[in-house]
This record gives structure tokens, C-alpha cells and sequence, in this order.
């Protein structure tokens, strides 16, 4: 496929928001299918038992909320609100279950809400540890991927073995490599791979079973890098705060538009949360939770036992060679909004310049946002050294 | 030190017009010289193929061809220019093209056709503070061409019937929808078009006023924008900063309506020189 032609189908995938693709998964591998929240979940462990990990992040500008209004207060993200939407528009049927990671107080309402009202599917509220010693939130986080693999073998009806869990851990290792070839590649080349395709692309992870969504990156880096695109003179930027509740599509074209090569991102957050390889070992399961403890992104919705808030981000910056951030955070968003002040505190230390906007996934007017992003692009550009 | 001329085009797009110029500048990005200026209004035409032709048109003016240009940059809607190098903002853009046309300004009021926003500036051209008219038309260009066309009376000859006026008839000044109701009352109470137009450019021009009070601008003040040519407007704004008693001049210049070309243009051979000296700072460094 031409980049136009996997381009295209993950827009496809992103504005699915029936499901069709798992549908006709589930029909064709007469299996079943687990959504999940953002921001991460060990999808491993859905895979391992024959089941399709399916991401739910909302229902973005491409569902009017007619009824999910009536269950949260105006103060709310909006997440919630579409996510319930689907759900009571039946969009999410085909779901045989739903998985809720600890992110704040809205997302576990939300799993609660939902196990009153969906009573025929598995709710689960995954509770991530807050303490990273290996005997007290290890054992702990052991304790709930356990809980986790046998109630997916249950579901499936399925003996799911450490090979099993081995083999799964191995396909999301190799795709967890490809994304970072993706990322680093835009890094060196941000023209070759516009931030809204590499988002398009994230997003396709939600629905594409795991080795054709390898397939699918790796056909895009060899087909992108023999593509002639025009080169622009922009500023290279971190857009952090996204991890959630994700930014609309015409969002991310916009602060392209206004002069930003996006170099790092923490949009569609679960796909890359893992740093590196899990290892695979006799005990696939304390690998995972290993993994989690040791070799895992820092963001705002992940306990930081540091308390070195900011470091990540800097670390990002540098290694991006970016030469400013964008915080975009979703209105009402506590877990970024919370972290905003102390991670500015530390990009002021540096001398690393920022600017900050708030969005909805629903966001349809972009002129201010692109005005502010335009002329903080315009500011490092002309006055970065004055 | 072999001295090298650098050209670089820069393109307005506007919601009405897009404005193009082509400059020459040494090879330090400096000294910039107009070489040529194309106003080209989009009137309901494809913005791509305007942008095209304009940039054409503006080349040969020149007596250049594509592969002369070094940067191509562009302010407005920048993203309709597919061959663009880079892009900069309106104010930015606009504050560096009033300076170059006039070194002395410390304040702009740009009116385009949607929106207008006055600016102050330093000596640099560095924006220090920005104002913007709110959601409403009124204060925009493209409502003074609506009056026009409702009037019958030619862009051109605005200028001067508003100059005409001894006893200006006020409209709303707060909204478009208002404001063009007072009119057709005006007209229909036999109001003289030169009355109507007057009050008209009183009304955008005290939004204008507020605005730069707003910002404590001072000194010279350059009018840009498609409006800066409409000699009613510029004594309106005169008239009004005179009554306010405000420490303000207004100044305008032939070429005010490329203000922003200019900028970008400017603005793109100083990014020229700037990605030529990093280019050449990171072979050293791979060279050892």
C-alpha cells in the first residue's frame, strides 16, 4: 500500500466508531473482544487468551452526546460523556468486556457506572500499584494481572499458559519497537511523518489485531521514507498533556499549520507506556509486572515515588531536540492540569519556552488555539536568542 | 567573502486578496530592497489558482524565476501555499512590514477584510502587546465593501464622499447586522451616501481607538491593511484621536496594503541567513 492508501485506512479505523472492524473480527476468528480505557492496560493479556484488545478512547467530534450529558456534572471532561454515549447507543455491543486503568476520579465513577448498567459485560477497574518495591506494589500488581488472566480465560474459555502469555508478550515487544523506529524516524525527518498521520497510525492500535498492526507501521516507514514531501522551516515542538482524553484530528493539523513539527507526543499513551522489552522469562506475568515497576513512562496519571516531576519531560525535550513545548490539556483534565504548574517550574529552570491551551475532543474552532501555537512558533523563530 | 544577493516572495493570503512581493536582501538578510508588489482579490475564484498566478505574476514583474527565490514565506492562511518555506504570523508579520516602511512607528492597526487588531511594537519590530476587535463584522473591512456594494457606490470613491461629509450620521458600532439595518434606514430617510459613509468609518474608527488606548500606544501609528488606503478612514481616525485628546499619529503609506507581504518576505531572509549559518555550524560539527 502507497502511505495515501494506509493513511486512508486508518482514518477508516479512527472514525469507526461502530466497531465494525471488531465485529467482523469476532466473526471471523469466532472470538471475543475487551475494550479498554486510556491511558495504559497489559494488553498482553487479553491477546494470550485469544481475545482482541480493543481501545476506547471516546467518541472524539464524531458523535453528538444527547444522553451522556445527563450523567456528569459541567464541570467534567468529556471523555466520560461520549464513552457512555456509545455505550447506551449500543456502539459498544460487541465489547464483551471493559477495562477502566486507574487515571482519576471521573474514569473509575465511569467503570462503576457501567457495571450498573451493562450488566452482562466484565467491568474491571485495574488499580495500578502507587508503591514500586518489588514486594509490596509488585506482589500487589502480580496479584491483579493474575486476576486479570483468569478471568480472560474464563471469558474465552480458553487454558492460557505461559507460552501462551510469552508468545503475546513477544508480538507487543515487536510492535512496541516498530513505534519507536516510527518516532525516532520523525524525529531525525519530522516532514517525512506529519504529526496527524503518525497520530492516525497510533490510532489504528486500538482496533488492529497486534501483528497486522506491526505489518501495517513497518509498510509505512519503508513507504514514507521514499516520499517526496516539501520541507518546512518550523520549530520543533513536545506536545504533552494528551494522554487521555485524545485531541481531535483537526486539532493536531492545526498546530501543524501554524509552524510546529510535533517531534514527541504523549498521545495514545498505552501503545509506548512500556520502555523497551518485557523480558520473557518462566514467570510472564512477574515480567509484566516488572515492566510496569521498572520500565515504564512517567505522566500524570502513573504515581511518580520521585516526586522529580518535569524530569521526563525535559529528558524528552532534549532527546527530541525540541526547542519547545506544548502543553494542550483537556478542559477539566485533573491529572494534567494538576502536574502543569510543577512541570513549567521545571522547564523555567531550563530556559526551555512554552505555551499552554486547553481542548475537548470534540473542539471544532481551532483560529485561537492556531494563533497562539503560530506566534509562539513565530517567537522562538525570530527572537529564540534574544 | 563572496557576496551573494538573496531574494526571498512573500505571500498574504487573505480572506479577500492575496498580496504578494518579491525582495532582494545582501547576503547577511539585510538592506532589503522591494522589488516588485502584486494585489491580486480572489472574487469567488479558487484561492490555490490566485495564489499561483499572483506568484507568477509578481516573478516576472521581477524579472525573476522560481529557483531565484531562497524562502518562500507566507502570513494569513498560509497553509493554502503548498510550495512554502515557512510560515509567520499576521502580527508578526504585519509589525515587521510597517517598520520597514516606516522606521519610526511604535503601533499598528491592521484592518483586513474579517478582522482588525491593533499592535505595539519596539524598535525591532518585536510585538510588545495586541489587541483584537471582538466576534463582531463591523469594525472589518469586508463590511465597509458590503456598504458600498448596498450604496452603489465604487470602493475607490469612499475615500473621498466620506471626506465630503459635514454632518456624519452615526451607526452601531457594536454589531454588523445592526449597523447595516441603520444604514438602510439612512437610506431611506434620504441620508447623503457621504453622511452614511463617515459615520460609518467614525464607528469602525472608535472600535480602533479603544483598542489602542487599551495597549497605552503612543507616537507614530501605522494604519495597514486593505483600509489603509481609504483616505475617509485615516481623517476619521485622526479626527477621533484628536478629540480623545490621544498622544497619537496616524501615518499611512502607498504601499500599507503589502504591509504583511513585506514582513514575511523580510522576516523569511532573516530565517534564510539563520538556517545557512545552523547548517553550516552542524557540517563543522560532523567534520570534527
Amino acid at each position: 500500500m502507497s502511505v495515501k492508501q494506509i493513511i486512508k485506512k486508518c482514518e477508516q479505523l479512527y472514525n469507526d466508531i461502530d466497531l465494525f472492524y471488531v465485529q467482523e473480527w469476532k466473526e471471523k476468528h469466532k472470538s471475543r473482544a475487551i475494550g479498554f480505557m486510556p491511558v495504559y492496560v497489559p494488553r498482553e493479556l487479553i491477546h494470550a487468551a485469544g481475545m482482541l484488545p480493543v481501545g476506547i478512547m471516546g467518541a472524539g467530534d464524531l458523535l453528538e452526546i444527547i444522553k451522556g450529558d445527563a450523567y456528569f456534572q459541567s464541570y467534567i471532561c468529556h471523555i466520560p460523556r461520549s464513552t457512555i454515549e456509545l455505550g447506551i447507543s449500543n456502539r459498544l455491543d460487541c465489547l464483551d468486556g471493559m477495562l477502566f486503568p486507574a487515571i482519576c476520579d471521573v474514569i473509575r465513577n465511569l467503570s462503576g457506572m457501567f457495571k450498573l448498567m451493562f450488566k452482562d459485560m466484565y467491568v474491571k477497574y485495574i488499580d495500578f500499584p502507587q508503591n514500586f518495591l518489588k514486594t509490596l506494589g509488585g506482589n500487589f500488581y502480580q496479584h491483579e494481572l493474575r486476576t486479570m488472566s483468569d478471568d480472560f480465560s474464563q471469558i474465552n474459555n480458553v487454558d492460557v499458559n505461559r507460552d501462551d502469555l510469552n508468545r503475546s508478550i513477544k508480538l507487543y515487544n515487536e510492535n512496541r519497537a516498530v513505534i519507536k523506529e516510527l518516532y525516532d524516524l520523525r524525529s531525525q525527518n519530522p516532514h517525512l511523518v506529519p504529526g496527524s498521520e503518525l497520530y492516525l497510525l497510533m490510532r489504528a492500535s486500538n482496533v488492529l489485531e497486534i501483528t497486522e498492526y506491526t505489518a501495517l507501521l513497518r509498510e509505512y516507514i519503508s513507504e514514507t521514507v521514499c516520499e517526496k514531501r516539501p520541507q518546512r522551516d518550523n520549530i520543533r515542538v513536545v506536545v504533552t498533556g494528551v494522554f487521555c482524553e485524545q485531541p481531535p484530528l483537526a486539532l493536531i493539523r492545526a498546530l501543524e499549520n501554524s509552524g510546529c513539527f510535533i517531534v514527541d507526543d504523549d498521545w495514545m499513551l498505552g501503545a509506548r507506556f512500556i520502555l523497551g522489552d518485557v523480558a520473557l522469562s518462566n514467570d510472564p506475568i512477574n515480567a509484566l509486572a516488572d515492566a510496569y515497576l521498572n520500565h515504564t513512562v512517567c505522566t500524570a496519571s502513573k504515581y511518580d515515588q520521585d516526586g522529580n516531576k518535569g524530569a521526563f519531560l525535559i529528558e524528552q525535550v532534549k532527546k527530541a531536540k525540541a526547542e519547545g513545548v506544548i502543553f494542550a490539556a483537556p478542559s477539566f483534565c485533573d491529572p494534567a492540569l494538576l502536574e502543569r504548574p510543577m512541570q513549567q517550574k521545571a522547564l523555567n529552570r531550563e530556559n526551555i519556552p512554552y505555551t499552554s491551551f486547553k481542548y475537548s475532543e470534540n473542539t471544532g474552532q481551532f483560529q485561537v488555539i492556531k494563533e497562539q501555537t503560530g506566534t509562539f512558533a513565530d517567537s522562538i523563530k525570530l527572537w529564540g536568542d534574544s | 567573502m563572496w557576496l551573494k544577493t538573496i531574494y526571498t516572495a512573500g505571500i498574504d493570503v487573505g480572506s479577500n486578496s492575496i498580496k504578494t512581493v518579491v525582495m532582494e536582501f545582501d547576503n547577511n538578510g539585510k538592506n532589503g530592497k522591494l522589488l516588485a508588489t502584486d494585489l491580486n482579490k480572489i472574487r469567488k475564484r479558487d484561492t490555490k489558482q490566485v495564489i499561483s498566478q499572483s506568484y507568477e505574476h509578481v516573478l516576472s514583474k521581477a524579472e525573476l524565476t522560481t529557483g531565484d527565490i531562497a524562502y518562500i514565506a507566507t502570513t494569513g492562511e498560509g497553509e493554502m501555499v503548498d510550495f512554502r518555506r515557512g510560515h509567520f504570523y499576521s502580527m508578526t508579520s504585519h509589525s515587521r512590514g510597517a517598520l520597514f516602511l516606516n522606521p519610526d512607528v511604535r503601533a499598528i492597526i491592521d484592518v483586513g477584510a474579517l478582522h482588525a487588531k491593533a499592535l505595539v511594537v519596539d524598535s525591532r519590530s518585536k510585538v510588545l502587546a495586541y489587541k483584537m476587535t471582538s466576534q463582531c463584522a463591523s469594525g472589518s473591512g469586508q463590511f465597509l465593501e458590503n456598504i458600498s456594494r448596498y450604496l452603489g457606490i465604487p470602493l475607490e470613491d469612499v475615500g473621498d464622499l466620506s471626506m465630503q461629509s459635514t454632518s456624519p450620521e452615526m451607526v452601531s458600532g457594536i454589531c454588523a447586522v445592526l449597523a447595516e439595518t441603520d444604514v438602510i434606514n439612512m437610506v431611506s430617510r434620504g441620508i447623503p451616501a457621504g453622511d452614511i459613509l463617515k459615520g460609518i468609518h467614525l464607528s469602525m474608527g472608535r472600535r480602533l481607538i479603544n483598542l489602542l488606548r487599551s495597549l497605552n500606544a503612543s507616537g507614530e501609528v501605522m494604519i495597514t491593511g486593505g483600509l489603509a488606503n481609504n483616505k475617509g478612514f485615516v481623517a476619521a481616525m485622526h479626527e477621533l484621536a484628536e478629540n480623545e485628546k490621544m498622544n497619537v499619529c496616524f501615518c499611512t503609506h502607498k504601499l500599507s496594503v503589502f504591509a504583511g507581504a513585506i514582513g514575511t518576505a523580510i522576516w523569511g531572509a532573516f530565517r534564510h541567513v539563520k538556517l545557512r549559518e545552523q547548517s553550516i555550524q552542524s557540517s563543522e560539527e560532523k567534520g570534527g
